[in-house]
């Protein structure tokens, strides 16, 4: 497949042509970009220094307190110096570069990703990539097709992998039901009726007999004081600890979540 | 989700120096420097084959040999030049003119000789020797070729690869017809080409683990 953005072609007669109304939004984000790859396409970028100027460059910045670590002509971050500077070590302006490619990167992912949550993966995707290949920018080439090289790879990797669970996955929301009709939950009864007898368990020995009889096993009070050998009153009473207890038990649990 | 700030806060900390590639064509002459060397050695302990000042005569093995060394150099620049990001990816369509007046005059001796049954009993053909030589040559070739391009694994390794693959077949081609009296440029395309597809598939397959063990970290 081949990747979609061409910058030199497709971004600079946009810049000329303007955009929609519905597309302000990339025009906003984007509107370094033009210029930078116009600027760095210049046939003497200003990263062409000779090698002595840019070491007296880089010694001032990167070891003095000089704040913005190289800018252009209109102010903005001039990318390909800062880059060659990152490659030297330079962490100032490698968190600038980082930052100022970010939303340059964001809008390139959003001509072909709609999901926001998406969008911010591909866009990390790109920067963890401009990491880890670092050393292939050569300061002496525009910054701009590089970078946009790396981009695309990124967010067509991206498209093919979601493309790929996309056909085997399909997302499951939290449905408490799946069908309406009752008997299409026995799993939910199941899991109440676990917790009542969970519940009934963590109770003193009496009260738990008097519940497991008198509830569970549905026995009379007769037979349970038979069977138990405790008086009928001591049963009843018994459940109606018990009772209290449990509902006491079920509303903690029921503030806590 | 991470945020994006602090994946940039996690990068910044991590910036070391680093240094720079040099140029592709720079690049791209130190590995042929290298696989004349290889070849060099391979020489030395061979010998190059017996009716070579022969062979020299004949036209269509001079051409063969002149577009197999031509075409082992042109797709090692253009696997090293596209391998950089920002270049065009069409510097991958550099050796194919070379490579298809190579492949015209491939023969098919090597690809039908492995084994010899003589009165003797069954013992290796030539074409063996044949084999062992290419991956001889190749292999240091191919490993060299792959530590030089792992920076590609996380960009588009594969048609940067089966280029590369394409130099170290074409290399490895001028190598056996110096060395071997057979002709042995199917076998030698069939194995580099096919390992290498095979490993891109692979790779392909099992996502980027399998070229990651070369990636820089």
């Amino acid at each position: 497949m081949r990747p979609c953005i061409l910058p030199c072609k497709k971004v600079r007669p946009v810049a000329a042509k303007g955009y929609g109304p519905g597309k302000l939004f990339l025009r906003d984000n984007l509107s370094c970009a033009p210029q930078n790859l116009r600027m760095l396409r210049h046939p003497r970028p200003p990263s062409s220094l000779t090698r002595p100027e840019k070491e007296g460059r880089d010694s001032l910045t990167s070891g003095g307190h000089a704040e913005p670590v190289a800018t252009r002509a209109d102010g903005k971050l001039d990318w390909s110096i800062a880059m060659s500077r990152a490659q030297a070590g330079d962490q100032d302006a490698y968190r600038q570069l980082l930052q100022n490619i970010t939303p340059y990167l964001r809008a390139l992912a959003a001509r072909h990703i709609q999901s926001a949550d998406d969008i911010e993966d591909t866009v990390q995707d790109v920067l963890l990539t401009v990491h880890s290949v670092r050393n292939t920018y050569d300061p002496s080439r525009p910054f701009g097709p590089w970078l946009v090289a790396i981009a695309n790879r990124r967010i067509v990797d991206g498209l093919r992998r979601r493309g790929r669970v996309g056909s085997h996955e399909s997302p499951a929301g939290n449905e408490l039901e799946t069908f309406a009709a009752s008997e299409a939950n026995l799993q939910e009864e199941a899991a109440d009726a676990c917790l009542v007898r969970e519940a009934i368990d963590q109770l003193p020995a009496g009260q738990r007999d008097a519940m497991r009889m008198l509830k569970l096993e549905e026995m009379s009070l007769q037979d349970a004081a038979d069977a138990s050998g405790m008086s009928v009153a001591a049963l009843k009473v018994a459940t109606h600890r018990a009772m209290k207890r449990l509902r006491e038990m079920f509303q903690q649990r029921g503030s806590k979540s | 989700m991470t945020r994006t700030s602090d994946v940039i806060d996690v990068l910044v900390a991590d910036a070391t120096p680093v240094r720079r590639l040099r140029l592709p064509a720079t690049r791209a002459a130190c590995w042929l420097l290298f696989a004349t060397a290889v070849m060099l050695f391979v020489g030395i302990a061979h010998g190059v084959r017996a009716d070579l000042a022969l062979k020299l005569h004949q036209p269509a093995f001079v051409i063969g040999m002149v577009a197999a060394m031509a075409t082992g150099i042109l797709a090692a620049l253009g696997a090293f030049i596209a391998s950089v990001p920002g270049w065009s990816r069409r510097w991958l369509l550099l050796p194919i003119p070379a490579s298809l007046v190579w492949v015209v005059t491939i023969g098919y001796g090597c690809l039908t000789n492995w084994v010899t049954i003589g009165p003797e009993g069954m013992s290796l053909g030539e074409t063996s020797k044949c084999f062992a030589t290419l991956v001889l040559v190749g292999m240091p070739l191919s490993l060299m070729m792959l530590t030089m391009l792992r920076h590609t694994a996380r960009l588009s390794p594969r048609p940067v690869i089966m280029t590369g693959s394409l130099a170290v077949a074409a290399i490895t081609a001028v190598a056996l017809s110096v060395f071997h009296p057979l002709d042995a440029t199917a076998m030698i395309l069939l194995w580099n080409l096919g390992v290498a597809a095979l490993y891109l598939s692979l790779s392909g397959r099992y996502g980027q683990r399998v070229l990651s063990w070369v990636a820089q970290r």
